[in-house]
């Protein structure tokens, strides 16, 4: 359906209509989000030999991020006097716009996508990197040091990571001969690439859990040396757009990991194909997201002079030597 | 001239650049203006975008918007970041001034009104980033295998740039 009407011509209606679907993914994401962090919650609090959130909605806590949400509407918004003002406001929206922009190119079934790209994966790392602004600018508008140190090393951290994530990912590129993620999924109608760029997986999810910034690189929110990092200001609605982008983020990382290395919606079995696409996307989604709720529960923080040389000495050197192997077995074997 | 959607985004786009590069002269915090060039950079990879050159719309961001507008500002909040810009431009010099943008206008817009472009219908939007690449690859690969030469003699050199602050550092401890 989307395929025809990404091939259609442009008019008013068209527009309605995207419109409207972007309206609905946005709210499947909100809905993502909620959830996501009662699971987070709730797995942490097992994990931790704890039940999590368990009065608001139930017994299972079903309602507790909405009460938390809806609190924080009603919370005052405070602009501190020293801010600068126009930065403070507009550093938020500069957060969350690309986090949901990403989304547009993920394909979450062979039918269900908004945007067809042919440079679909280049696309969403660019896209991303744009988020770190948001960061540095609230760290810098908020005019406290903790803000501005925990702005500065989101920055360094999100450049850093994003070389190795960006490089990771060639090996795929060029065993897939392509940029697009319908393609890629395509690719991996035989076998997934998880096997094939086994390296490649392995620094891919790293660098990934530094570019969400969450445990064990959450760095630059270290609660017990920077508050809450460049968001320390922020209160009510402006810290719930950073906490949202976040969150957001981590759905679509998780989205990007299925698709480029779990084989996106395809089955398992070729004999479990009567399985709609949609289900299969969605197990291997939560089994991604899943995994990293437990890295963030097991692993500490990582020390901040540790997480440069981590990243530029043994990252970014294993995903070039997996670049190199890769060239060499696709000219000698394929 | 019929008003197309493309139309209406193409303005919206150059409009959201032409403000971007407006304010980022007038503005007087240096970090003021570095949001507005990052503006300036994502419009400027929309406008590629409805050019179809999609992997240079991509490139703009990830290079342009995204890795140099975050070396300005490391630059800039790193030194001394909170100099604001003086204007020290006289009455006369800024009528002056003025008058060079009319006629600049004037004489782009009559150069352009009548200036034909032989429309040719190209496919080059196919497959853009395989075709980048093979141009690069196989016609311009020596100017290509330079410019990475360049930018690596760069890297040296700022790695021994920073490399000789560290040793005198060190000297004046001792």
């Amino acid at each position: 359906m989307v395929e025809e009407l990404l091939h259609s011509s442009p008019g008013i209606a068209n527009f309605g209509i995207f419109f409207l679907l972007g309206a609905v993914l946005l709210l499947i994401v909100l809905g993502f989000v909620t959830y996501g962090i009662l699971a987070e919650r709730k797995v942490m609090g097992y994990m931790q030999l704890r039940h999590g959130p368990n009065r608001v909605g139930g017994k299972w806590g079903l309602l507790q991020t909405v009460a938390d949400v809806l609190k924080l509407l009603l919370k005052e918004d405070i602009i501190p006097k020293a801010a600068d003002k126009p930065l403070f406001i507009l550093a938020p929206v500069v957060a969350f716009a690309p986090s949901f922009m990403v989304l547009a190119t993920i394909p979450f079934t062979d039918k269900f996508q908004f945007a067809d790209i042919g440079v679909g994966l280049l696309y969403y790392i660019a896209v991303s990197g744009l988020t770190v602004f948001g960061m540095v600018l609230g760290g810098w508008a908020s005019n406290n040091k903790y803000a501005l140190l925990g702005g500065m090393r989101a920055a360094a951290q999100m450049i850093s990571y994003e070389i190795p994530l960006v490089m990771s990912v060639l090996g795929i590129i060029l065993l897939t001969g392509s940029l697009n993620l319908n393609d890629i999924v395509e690719q991996q109608e035989n076998v997934w690439f998880i096997l094939l760029q086994p390296v490649a997986f392995v620094v891919f999810f790293i660098a990934s859990i530094a570019e969400l910034n969450r445990t064990p690189f959450d760095l630059p929110e270290a609660e017990n040396e920077l508050v809450a990092g460049y968001h320390v200001e922020y209160s009510g609605f402006r810290w719930a757009f950073f906490m949202l982008a976040e969150y957001v983020y981590l759905f679509a990382m998780s989205a990007l990991i299925t698709v480029i290395f779990l084989g996106g919606w395809l089955p398992l079995f070729d004999f479990l194909s009567f399985i709609p696409g949609a289900v299969w996307f969605s197990v291997k989604f939560s089994a991604v997201v899943f995994v990293y709720i437990w890295l963030r529960s097991t692993l500490p923080r990582f020390r901040v002079d540790r997480l440069m040389e981590f990243g530029w000495k043994v990252l970014f050197p294993v995903a070039l030597a997996n670049i190199f192997l890769t060239a060499l077995i696709k000219t000698l074997f394929f | 001239m019929t008003i197309s959607g493309e139309f209406i985004a193409f303005m919206g786009l150059a409009l959201v650049a032409i403000i971007g590069g407006v304010l980022l002269l007038n503005l007087t915090k240096v970090v003021h203006m570095v949001v507005a060039l990052i503006f300036t950079f994502v419009a400027i990879a929309g406008v590629f975008v409805l050019l179809s050159a999609e992997f240079v719309a991509v490139v703009q961001i990830l290079v342009y918007a995204g890795s140099i507008t975050i070396i300005m500002l490391f630059g800039i909040m790193l030194t001394k970041h909170d100099d604001e810009g003086e204007t020290t431009t006289g009455k006369w010099r800024k009528v002056f001034i003025f008058l060079g943008v009319v006629g600049f206008a004037v004489a782009v817009y009559i150069g352009i009104y009548d200036f034909n472009v032989v429309q040719v219908p190209t496919d080059l939007h196919v497959d853009n980033t395989m075709k980048i690449g093979e141009a690069l690859y196989s016609k311009w690969v020596i100017p290509f295998e330079v410019t990475s030469v360049l930018l690596l003699v760069a890297l040296v050199g700022s790695i021994i740039l920073a490399k000789k602050d560290q040793d005198q550092k060190e000297g004046d401890k001792e």
